[in-house]
């Protein structure tokens, strides 16, 4: 049986086809305009990449932002499940990874697993874009450099300066007269980072999460970061092999349970 | 909606009191289909309700009464009533108005004060336009020092309420500003507020919760005949008002046996506790409802909160009888509040929800702390997962709202088949 999960977030969109024996392909786009036909795209060219019609795919599971955007899904799964689900299947088995940290473009999201692998307890950033991902590329850009290099100097920076603002607004004028002080950029991009990790620290302390983390979405591909988190929680953090595609897969793994159990899509 | 461009005349202030454009419609529940073959009259009256208000508060200045305006449930209707006023809550749910506060407030204040000081700057309330007199409270410190700008121009009166809910002193000066309230009435409208009065106010007032109780308690049937947002759509902003009563009664009798659609077996049962919601601002429980949820019960000063408790119309000292009452009302406000949280036992045990969600408008601290006492009763007493919603009124974030209801009611319906 093959499923396609696809979740279609605030950045870009991701698609995932799994079959009996695992996952067939995925594959991930930056999001144009209109989320919802970058995601249609993108899933066309991923069943024309696997070789595969339309109709072969049992069912479709639609998750993320976007998840009601769209309407090529059979299904709808919330990012919240979808997430526990790809962090346990991509990267232990359950039972062994409890917390699940999940950074994206516009949410970071905690999500607290039983021994089951079951969604036990989330928690979410509330009405605002402190601490999320969208909130390093603004600082990035305030300071003139691309995210790949803005993550590449934060990693070289050796001294600690302490940024107040984690309020996206008020961080980038908190960037601008650190800038006018002389502090060098990577000091500045370490601080931001620094400054998300703490935020995201007190967010896991705050739901009581039991400590062996996984850390998923677009922001674990983000080494400074997953440095900076493992230093605030005091913690290693396991990084899946793809941690953009983990909502994706595991929306498509719901699909699967989903029709296995003969239910209704 | 945007309301710069509207022209101010009467009908449009009204519109705006309802929280309503031609985009919106007045009901918060729109999505909730009619009844299958049973009278919705009652429910259908409220749909209009702000147009009632608008009518009844017109004709009843004309025969000599006076409105008067509250913004808190700690507010004694009765003593209003009593002095022939007409108390009407003013309590801003309309995010068109915060622009207008945030000329003069803070922006990180909550929703539901700027709103309701937004209104008053713009003079587009128009029952705070009929209003003789405005009486408010220091409950929440941004309440209380927003008021002393309303003082500006309007006539307005501050109750000192004292936030020790279990010390006998705290209750004696509470009784003392009722007293001293009741004086202030009787002088600005010339008239002489008796026992009499007082205990037919006390009748009118006990009539009204009684009714308004026994609807809330549909809700603990295994099939509510009703939404939460129905019910909280039947609450009216002016108290006492025949007419409602007299719908009320007409839905205690014609709604037991309405079926609702989709049913309730298929819904989630949500307790909703936290901050009042008013007329405007039913977002957060609309969204609730059009996820799968059934809002059985909602322990907050819009639902249940201030009615559970009657008043002794018999009683020998009337004035003390009151004060007990409101002082009674489990507000955040109060040091500590322990009666909160024995209420939700109490609810729990009686409105079998299956979990329980908090709102919380933005920068409303005393809610907002408190929320680790409830989210601690919820989760390690009593077995119930626990979703904690900080918002304010803009609907920026109902998208992301959404997912967590969602995602909340996907791990309730999990646990539930294994």
């Amino acid at each position: 049986m093959i499923t396609a999960g696809v979740d279609i977030g605030s950045t870009t969109s991701k698609v995932v086809l799994l079959n009996d024996d695992g996952i067939m392909a995925r594959e991930v786009i930056v999001n144009g305009a209109l989320p919802a036909d970058s995601a249609w795209d993108l899933f066309q060219n991923t069943l024309i990449n696997a070789g595969i019609q339309r109709k072969a795919v049992a069912a479709v599971a639609m998750t993320g932002y976007g998840r009601r955007l769209a309407n090529f899904g059979d299904m709808i799964i919330t990012e919240i499940k979808s997430c526990g689900l790809g962090a346990v299947a991509q990267t232990c088995p359950a039972g062994q990874i409890y917390t699940v940290i999940d950074v994206g473009g516009q949410d970071t999201k905690v999500i607290s697993l039983n021994d089951d692998g079951d969604v036990e307890d989330f928690a979410m950033n509330d009405k605002c874009a402190a601490g999320t991902g969208r909130f390093l590329e603004m600082l990035a850009h305030k300071l003139g450099l691309t995210y790949p290099a803005f993550v590449e100097v934060a990693l070289q920076s050796t001294a600690m300066i302490q940024m107040n603002s984690t309020c996206a607004v008020f961080a980038e004028s908190e960037v601008v007269s650190l800038l006018a002080r002389g502090i060098d950029k990577a000091d500045i991009a370490a601080a931001a980072h620094e400054a998300i990790a703490q935020r995201i620290g007190t967010m896991v302390r705050r739901i009581g999460s039991k400590e062996v983390f996984c850390f998923t979405g677009g922001g674990a591909i983000n080494r400074a970061l997953a440095k900076t988190l493992e230093e605030a929680l005091n913690k290693k953090v396991f990084i899946p092999p793809s941690p953009q595609t983990v909502v994706a897969q595991g929306a498509a793994i719901a699909a699967r349970q989903k029709l296995e159990q003969g239910e209704k899509t | 909606m945007n309301k710069q461009g509207k022209k101010k005349n009467a009908s449009s202030a009204g519109a705006r009191a309802r929280g309503q454009s031609n985009q919106r419609p007045s009901s918060c529940c729109g999505k909730v289909r009619p009844a299958s073959g049973v009278d919705a009259g009652p429910l259908a009256w409220f749909n209009d309700m702000v147009d009632h208000c608008l009518d009844y508060a017109a004709a009843q200045k004309k025969q000599g009464k006076h409105i008067v305006g509250l913004t808190c449930e700690y507010t004694p209707r009765e003593l209003i009533l009593a002095a022939g006023g007409i108390p009407v809550c003013l309590c801003g749910g309309d995010e068109g108005m915060i622009p207008a506060a945030e000329e003069f407030l803070p922006s990180n204040l909550c929703p539901l004060i700027k709103s309701t000081f937004g209104y008053s700057v713009r003079k587009e309330n128009p029952f705070l336009e009929l209003a003789e007199l405005v009486i408010t409270e220091t409950t929440c410190d941004g309440k209380k020092k927003m008021y002393e700008l309303m003082a500006g121009n309007r006539r307005m009166y501050v109750l000192e309420l004292t936030q020790k809910p279990d010390d006998p002193d705290a209750l004696a000066h509470w009784i003392a500003e009722l007293r001293k309230l009741g004086g202030v009435l009787a002088e600005q409208f010339g008239v002489r507020i008796t026992a009499g009065k007082i205990r037919d106010a006390i009748a009118l007032m006990n009539r009204e919760r009684t009714l308004r109780r026994a609807l809330a308690e549909l809700m603990k049937a295994e099939a509510p005949p009703l939404t939460g947002c129905e019910l909280l759509n039947m609450k009216s902003i002016i108290a006492g008002i025949p007419a409602d009563l007299e719908q009320y009664a007409k839905a205690l009798r014609v709604l037991p046996g309405r079926k609702l659609d989709p049913p309730a077996s298929e819904r989630i049962r949500v307790l909703l506790t936290g901050v009042p919601m008013p007329h405007g601002a039913e977002r957060v429980i609309k969204i609730i409802e059009n996820n799968g949820g059934l809002v059985v019960c909602q322990e907050n000063c819009t639902g249940i909160k201030p009615i559970l408790e009657d008043v002794d119309a018999g009683a020998g000292d009337l004035m003390l009888a009151l004060a007990e009452k409101y002082f009674h009302l489990p507000c955040s406000v109060m040091t500590p509040n322990r009666r909160r949280l024995d209420l939700l036992r109490r609810l729990v045990a009686e409105y079998r929800p299956q979990c329980i969600v908090e709102v919380i408008w933005q920068a409303c601290l005393t809610y907002d702390v408190e929320s680790f006492f409830v989210r601690r009763l919820a989760e390690e007493e009593l077995g119930r997962p626990y979703l904690r919603i900080e918002t304010d009124y803009s609907p920026s974030d109902s998208a992301r709202i959404g997912m967590r209801i969602q995602a909340l009611f996907e791990t309730i319906k999990e646990h539930r088949t294994k």
